[in-house]
């Protein structure tokens, strides 16, 4: 009696051992970065996310939620969305562009240089970027000096560099960079045999462009726009040196009440924020994932 | 190598650049007018004595050396962590992709003074006094980046092809990433470990928040009271690590070409 | 070779018994500053604090920028006197990161001492909550009014200020009054030094704009209507107020508070440009003080007891320029007698010192800075911090929509 009932453990356990080594084998070779996202991202986080749920005297509550979804909050959600929308569209085409015409034609020195170069603007923010286009664009900046001295008046026609308009500008300056520093591999990929078979089975640009060229860019072009809006999104520090606040944005509220001298009682509330922003992105990951799927069976 | 596919005529890849320069510069060249101003010898005149400032402070030296140790560190954690993961994740782990995706987005979303808090709160104290911790955050920090490049560049090359051709062929694992796979991503790979240093020597908030002092740091507090030095500053800032990393692309395109040469 | 192995020892040993003799002077040094609330208590006085803080060697500070009330020319004075390296963390932060520093920090990274605004200081002190200060109370304790200190000795205002227009010597004409920036001569010139619903400096701005337009400081919807009318006519440029701003041209008017003004008007010259602070003839408003406080973790127990002693010191005495090798080598007491005390060098800064009427009946007030005098005409007003919480929860709904 006692062999049979040993054999079906046995045979238990080797089905969950199949099964725990099969998960083993997906989850193993990418433990070290799991490991290092939750260490130095996930764990912290989660310690603070967990505040959103506590009201001033650590009772649990939902009303930072509440709180969050309504107003000037909601306002802000909208604006923030919107602008990382506008930014992604205004810098991906133009980056994606940039990366093609580099990648098919430039030197292999061209290409280091735009490598460094947009290495380094990909990161760029904060005051010392928003401090750059003030000395271009603004109201005395270089450039407005010099598009008057030929009779254009920037300033006279209501443009302002420190508007809603006026970060999307200034945001192309990190956004078509990363868009470039993205993007480029899946050019440098679509491979020249590809080009070259299209040609010589007679195949015009446009039939070209149509049937081989977008359908293998565009999970590429999708992932790097995804990032842009995210980018944008939660672009933060040059919105609060260009803003003085005065356009509601999640970020800038973010920090006004985690990180102000004025508003020092609701840091609950600008976690509970933190985590509508996280969400945001996960519903944006969504159309994303749909449109890699469709295309990964576009292109079988 | 010959050139195929469409070409563009040379005059467009002329007015490409010309453009790029011209968006790049006017922003970068209008701030650096200002950062060679000096005042002291009278207005419109320029020098640069805003630069010799900065580089004669006593603690210049130690803040370039530790923020290039910090980024090499995050460059090394780059390399071996993030390009074996991408490429493994394209060879057999598919479905693990999007969950990475996701993850790989969050350091951007997430408010960086959550995290400096979160951190702070959570973290073993042995950890958080160790300097180079700051390298592992650089790494995460930049891993939207990172992630995205890899992955692209890794995606579009038929890797599977490439590996069971190689391994057909008695080659072994790490005979096929090391020498068959390793040459086809080198792009991708240069251009991740690239933005991984370029983050690591310009991250400021986040530092700042976990109170290290760096070379970012260290720069707001020396030209607290000095404004043409603070941008003289961060002038340097942005056209030295461009330098730094150009260097390195330029040595790299040299081990290639010693390297098809010898093959 | 044997010789110099002995030689050596010698050495060693002479070094060694040199050692223990400099340790052996100061017997008293078994005091836990940490411990000490009050500087009489101890047996030793500033002589001993002095050798103490001078033998931590360190102060940690946090979020003092140089400019700031003259804190620059405090630490740099402190520093040079008492041979102590000032370690400032994020000199740009708020208090809100003060509090958190004290709250997550590591041991090693803890301040010693802190500068908080009241709000700040309200979520952190009162009933039912432990105090995360020592209570300390400083030589001068008696000087600093009442109702801006704790009973304990926990915390204690140090200094305030005035909302003060700042302006370019090419503005013409020159503003008078909060009033004045509505002029159409000052076209896309007026810009404020921060979101007025996470800066304190530009809430109290637009508070100042209240009541110069007829609110009050129950009643701050004035201020935001002023700052939306100046937007809508094109005056105010939401570009941040600061020094690299302002030097490219962005903005040529600000608010911003009185003892920001010599420490900007310093950096602006330094840059090229000629930059005035007049306090405004419709109202001063007035901050409520900044507050003074020893962090009960903090790493550094006598030199933050030291440095609290050095800012509410009344002493005129010398500046940091003007210290020397002889100075430093003073015993603590008369090293302390000799250098210009942090309530004079705020007033040099600026600000208003806390000990300010007892400062002026002694006459040990030193000069204010000229050109920074409050006109008659000026409305003289305090938002309590009461004032402040309402107001906020107005600018922080309206701002975003300006």
């Amino acid at each position: 009696m006692a062999k049979p009932l040993s054999s079906t453990v046995d045979k238990g356990v080797a089905n969950s051992g199949a099964l725990v080594s099969a998960f083993a084998r997906q989850i193993v070779p990418i433990a070290p970065i799991l490991v290092l996202i939750v260490v130095f991202l996930i764990w912290p986080i989660v310690n603070v996310a967990a505040k959103a749920f506590e009201d001033n005297n650590g009772n649990f509550t939902l009303d930072n939620f509440v709180v969050a979804s309504q107003g000037v909050y909601a306002q802000a959600f909208g604006n923030s969305i919107s602008l990382g929308i506008y930014s992604a569209l205004l810098a991906s085409i133009p980056g994606a562009a940039f990366a093609y015409i580099i990648e098919s034609r430039g030197s292999e020195f061209l290409k280091r240089i735009i490598n460094s170069a947009t290495s380094v603007l990909a990161i760029s923010g904060g005051v010392p970027l928003a401090f750059m286009f003030i000395a271009a664009f603004g109201v005395e900046g270089s450039a407005t000096v010099l598009l008057k001295f030929i009779g254009l008046d920037l300033y006279a026609s209501g443009f302002t560099l420190f508007s809603y308009w006026g970060l999307v500008l200034v945001y192309c300056f990190f956004q078509i960079p990363i868009m470039v520093l993205v993007f480029s591999p899946a050019v440098q990929a679509l491979r020249k045999e590809w080009t070259e078979a299209a040609r010589s089975l007679g195949a015009s640009k446009w039939q070209y462009w149509r049937h081989v060229g977008i359908p293998l860019l565009f999970p590429s072009f999708s992932a790097s726009f995804l990032l842009l809006f995210a980018s944008a999104f939660s672009a933060y520090a040059t919105a609060r040196a260009m803003t003085v606040g005065t356009i509601a944005l999640v970020p800038l509220m973010i920090g006004t009440l985690v990180d102000g001298n004025v508003i020092v009682d609701q840091f609950n509330l600008g976690k509970a924020l933190a985590i509508g922003m996280v969400l945001v992105t996960a519903v944006a990951m969504v159309p994303y994932l749909l449109i890699q799927r469709r295309v990964a069976r576009w292109q079988k | 190598m010959k050139r195929l596919g469409f070409k563009l005529p040379s005059a467009g890849l002329f007015i490409t650049v010309l453009l790029a320069g011209i968006f790049v510069l006017l922003p970068l060249g209008s701030a650096s007018e200002y950062s060679f101003r000096t005042p002291m010898f009278g207005p419109g005149t320029y020098g640069w004595d805003n630069y010799a400032w900065f580089v004669s402070q006593p603690d210049f030296g130690t803040y370039v050396t530790l923020s290039l140790m910090l980024a090499a560190v995050a460059a090394a954690i780059t390399l071996f962590v993030l390009v074996p993961t991408v490429v493994w994740l394209n060879l057999r782990g598919q479905r693990l992709r999007p969950l990475m995706e996701f993850l790989t987005l969050l350091p951007l979303v997430i408010p960086v003074v959550a995290l400096a808090i979160g951190a702070q709160t959570s973290l073993p104290v042995e950890l958080q006094s160790n300097q180079y911790s700051l390298s592992f955050f650089y790494f995460v920090l930049a891993l939207p980046y990172t992630y995205r490049t890899l992955d692209i560049g890794i995606r579009a090359i038929p890797l599977k092809t490439l590996s069971e051709a190689a391994r057909s062929l008695g080659a072994s694992q790490i005979k096929v990433i090391a020498l068959v796979l390793a040459p086809v991503v080198r792009g991708a790979v240069i251009a991740s470990v690239f933005l991984t240093i370029a983050l690591s020597l310009g991250e400021f908030t986040l530092t700042s928040l976990l109170h290290w002092q760096t070379f970012t740091t260290w720069v707001t507090v020396i030209s607290q009271s000095n404004i043409l030095g603070a941008i003289a500053l961060s002038v340097f800032t942005i056209v030295a690590a461009f330098a730094l990393l150009l260097v390195v692309g330029l040595v790299s395109i040299r081990t290639k070409r010693r390297q098809v040469t010898e093959e | 070779m044997r010789f110099k192995r002995f030689a050596a020892a010698a050495v060693a040993v002479v070094a060694a018994a040199g050692m223990s003799l400099s340790f052996a002077a100061p017997s008293q040094a078994a005091i836990n500053y940490c411990k000490v609330t009050d500087l009489k208590s101890t047996s030793n006085g500033m002589n001993g604090l002095v050798a103490a803080a001078k033998k931590e060697g360190q102060l940690n500070v946090i979020t003092l920028p140089r400019d700031w009330a003259n804190y620059g020319e405090a630490m740099d004075l402190f520093s040079k006197a008492f041979g102590i390296k000032i370690n400032n963390d994020n000199p740009d932060g708020s208090s809100a990161y003060e509090l958190q520093t004290i709250a997550t920090a590591t041991p090693d990274k803890q301040p010693d001492v802190v500068d908080i605004g009241v709000s700040a200081l309200n979520t952190v002190v009162g009933a039912g909550r432990t105090s995360i200060f020592s209570n300390y109370k400083v030589q001068t304790w008696n000087d600093i009014p009442a109702e801006w200190k704790d009973a304990g000795g926990a915390w204690y205002g140090d200094y305030n200020g005035i909302i003060a227009i700042a302006y370019d010597s090419s503005v013409s004409p020159a503003p008078k009054k909060i009033s004045d920036l509505a002029n159409a001569a000052y076209h896309g010139q007026v810009a404020l030094g921060g979101d007025p619903s996470a800066a304190q400096e530009a809430f109290m701005s637009v508070f100042a704009a209240a009541i110069a337009k007829g609110g009050s400081v129950t009643n701050i919807q004035p201020g935001i209507d002023f700052f939306k009318t100046l937007k809508q006519n094109g005056n105010f440029t939401s570009v941040l107020a600061n020094g690299a701003n302002y030097v490219s041209g962005a903005y040529k008017i600000s608010l911003s508070w009185n003892f920001n003004g010599p420490g900007a008007i310093a950096s602006a010259k330094a840059a090229g440009k000629t930059l005035k602070y007049v306090i405004p003839s419709d109202v001063a408003l007035q901050g409520t003080p900044y507050i003074q406080a020893i962090n009960k973790k903090a790493p550094h127990c006598a030199a933050a007891r030291l440095w609290e002693e050095f800012l509410y010191s009344e002493n005129k005495g010398k500046g940091s320029s003007k210290i020397t090798a002889a100075d430093k080598k003073l015993p603590g007491q008369a090293l302390f007698n000799t250098i210009m005390g942090g309530q004079n060098i705020f007033v040099s800064g600026g600000a208003t010192p806390i000990t300010v009427k007892a400062m002026t009946k002694k006459g040990l007030l030193i000069k204010a800075p000229a050109g920074l005098d409050v006109p008659k005409t000026a409305k003289l007003v305090m938002p309590s911090p009461d004032n402040q919480a309402a107001g906020k929860a107005l600018v922080t709904s309206q701002w975003p929509n300006l």
